[in-house]
């Protein structure tokens, strides 16, 4: 990558985002190219996984400004997200366990039989052919091989199955911009292994690509940028090239007002 | 299609179990041990400890006995349709009998009013939409658990059926009211038509096997497909068979078939049906993948408004009258909650079916016609009756997937 900054996919800047009493982002700025993973770390806490929910659209900024290269766009919904090729693997997977993997992974975009114009898409009668094929492909690309079938219900599925899924949900999509958020905390080396490669096989096929991770080493395998949040504010983001794994921690922990304080 | 290995026959039953039929297994054996026990063991424990008895006389499992254990559930089965689909929400619906009072009431004053009896069914079937939507509103929009919203409604509809009708008797003669429970399917339509919806159902899954070899999807085991047609026609089979030797299929039988097979493709086979479920088991990933769970909420109690109103129009036709205590004040919305939850449905949102709702009822009714037929008090009926929806409700928790965290 050298040390030339390739022009954001996808840009926001002074995202403001309150719960209550907490102010979760304070004024954040974030960013992410085509064909590079930027990495997002910080504490628990910190703001990550708000962040990453915002540029979803499933929480809507307080304030802050969108560009999807150069245009300015609003998201204000995960529909929105989702028109401009925004897909998201959440923390906690956000899958319908009394549903079966196929229905899980159309969740939302359910094609439907044509023919059926007359009455409203919502009561239209869904394709289940289309959607298994579609799942098929989708779980085949992952390599979820230990899958028996898509008409498992997810409730029966391991943790590693799970997120599998869930990746696979995000990645079959119609995508530009693929946010993980911790894919690989609940994974054994085998299946971390696995989701590393899906990340480069996205960034290789010009996805830009969002990964948070609290694994400094993984993050050193892949990771082309990183970005640092403490408390809801931007701390610093480095080419990953030019940052030692001690500066991170330093930053993640004490921030480097602080940091270069306290050394003082 | 040659399996590797001979499956043995539990591996072969239990396959079975995995499909659409398969839900049916564990209510239809509460229907079968119910109707073993009022129909063979009580007549037979009769006929021996009573020395003057003449012969084994089979009341319970008689045609006409179960030909009017079938309308007897109707309501309670229509009813039960409409809280299934709050059920699978997540969500629960207490008004419902109290919406089918108000409508059944309204109903009856409409006709007697001079306006058409049709008419008269359509304003009424409006009404029960609102009744139901307006709940779903204030649930969906204000955040109030739907628990508490329907308590307050159960009581304002109460409360509204007995402004309604201050006598809190209404008798209806209305010829097309009466007409849904007294029109009778000729007995050879009735098997031309069973037939007819066994042959639909072939059809249906062996197109269903054709497409799925073709786009190279794994293939449902011969046992399977024939299984399901095999019980699918029994059932089908059966109820016709029995009720055309008392009378023939009644009308509103029919009607409520047909209803139920509507919401049950809606609630399995539609966008619309699959958000239902997503919101049941998940509702923020629902959320998150961009559905509309308010609207989807509103929709879903607009619903059970719906079955609640038709509900109180199957009552009156087949009552003749409207009553404070055959719809509000009795106990028509505990037997309709607990066919839903003794179908199988759970309590919890995210599992379930309506047809099973139907089973259900009979179940229900099947428990009150045989305590009636062997001359069991009211205190008893509502005490086994609670035994009954406690045991079903155990059941719902035991089998909820332990890996469903506990939200
Ligand atoms: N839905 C919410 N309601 C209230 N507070 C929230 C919500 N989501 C996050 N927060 C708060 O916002 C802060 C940032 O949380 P989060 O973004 O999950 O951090 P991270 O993912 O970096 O661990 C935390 O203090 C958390 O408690
Ligand atoms: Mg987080």
């Amino acid at each position: 990558m050298g040390n030339s900054t390739p022009p954001p996919h996808l840009r926001v800047s002074r995202i403001h985002k309150r719960f209550g009493g907490v102010q979760a982002l304070t004024n954040v700025d974030f960013e992410v190219a085509r064909g590079e993973v930027m990495a997002l770390v910080g504490d628990n806490g910190a703001g990550k996984s708000t962040l990453m929910k915002i540029l979803a659209g499933a929480y809507t900024a307080d304030e802050g400004q969108f560009w999807m290269d150069d245009r300015q766009v609003t998201v204000n919904s995960p529909n929105d997200a989702a028109d401009l090729g925004i897909q998201i693997v959440y923390q906690d997977l956000a899958l319908c366990e009394n549903l079966d993997v196929s229905a899980n992974l159309s969740l939302g975009a359910e094609p439907v039989r044509p023919g059926w114009g007359f009455v409203p898409r919502m009561l239209r009668p869904i394709d289940e052919l289309a959607m298994e094929v579609k799942a098929k492909k989708a779980t085949d690309q992952l390599e979820v091989r230990t899958l028996k079938s898509v008409r498992a219900k997810v409730g029966g599925l391991s943790g590693g199955q799970r997120q599998a899924i869930a990746i696979a949900r995000a990645v079959g999509a119609e995508s530009s911009v693929v946010l993980l958020d911790e894919p690989t905390a609940a994974l054994g080396v085998a299946q971390t292994g696995q989701v590393l490669d899906v990340v480069k096989r996205l960034r290789d096929t010009n996805h830009a690509v969002v990964y948070i991770s609290h694994n400094l080493r993984e993050i050193f395998k892949i990771a082309d940028r990183i970005c640092v949040l403490r408390h809801g504010n931007n701390v610093a983001t480095w080419n990953i090239a030019d940052v030692s794994a001690d500066e991170i921690v330093v930053a993640m922990t004490r921030g480097l007002d602080e940091g270069s304080d306290f050394a003082a | 299609m040659q399996p590797e290995s001979r499956p043995s026959l539990v591996d072969r039953l239990r396959e079975l179990r995995q499909t659409r039929f398969g839900a049916f297994v564990p209510v239809l054996l509460a229907l079968a041990v119910i109707w073993t026990y009022f129909g063979l063991a009580v007549p037979i424990w009769e006929y021996w400890t009573n020395p003057d008895a003449e012969s084994l006389r089979f009341i319970f499992l008689s045609p006409r006995n179960i030909y009017n254990l079938f309308m007897q559930s109707a309501v309670i089965a229509t009813l039960a349709v409409g809280i299934t689909v709050v059920l699978l929400l997540g969500d629960i619906d207490l008004s419902a009998a109290a919406t089918a009072g108000v409508c059944a009431a309204l109903l009856g004053v409409l006709v007697l009013q001079g306006v058409p009896a049709w008419l008269a069914c359509l304003v009424v079937m409006v009404v029960g939409v609102f009744m139901g939507a307006a709940q779903g509103l204030l649930v969906a929009y204000v955040g109030i658990p739907s628990f508490v919203v329907t308590l307050a409604g159960l009581l304002g509809y109460q409360g509204l059926m007995q402004k309604i009708l201050p006598t809190g008797n209404l008798n209806i003669g209305d010829p097309f009211v009466r007409s849904i429970a007294r029109v009778l399917i000729p007995d050879l339509w009735g098997l031309v038509l069973a037939a007819l919806l066994v042959l639909l159902l072939i059809a249906a899954l062996l197109r269903r096997q054709t497409l799925r070899r073709a786009m190279g999807l794994e293939l449902d085991t011969q046992i399977v497909v024939w299984g399901q047609v095999v019980f699918f026609a029994a059932l089908v089979f059966g109820a016709v068979i029995t009720m055309n030797s008392y009378r023939s299929l009644p009308l509103m039988i029919l009607l409520l078939v047909a209803l139920t097979a509507l919401v049950g493709w809606v609630t399995t086979s539609t966008p619309f049906g699959r958000s239902i479920f997503a919101v049941g088991g998940n509702a923020e990933s629902a959320r998150r993948v961009g559905m509309n769970v308010r609207r989807i909420r509103v929709a879903c109690f607009g619903i059970v408004g719906l079955m609640a109103a038709i509900g109180g129009i199957f009552g009156a036709s087949r009552f003749g009258s409207v009553s404070y205590t055959a719809f509000a004040g009795g106990s028509l919305l505990l037997e309709s909650i607990g066919a839903a939850v003794i179908g199988g449905t759970s309590l919890f949102g995210g599992r379930g079916s309506v047809w099973n709702a139907i089973l259900g009822a009979l179940v229900i009714g099947s428990l009150g016609n045989g305590l009636d037929l062997s001359g069991a008090s009211a205190a008893d009926k509502l005490m086994f009756s609670g035994a009954i929806l406690l045991l079903a409700v155990a059941i719902d928790a035991l089998s909820r997937p332990p890996t469903g965290s506990v939200r």
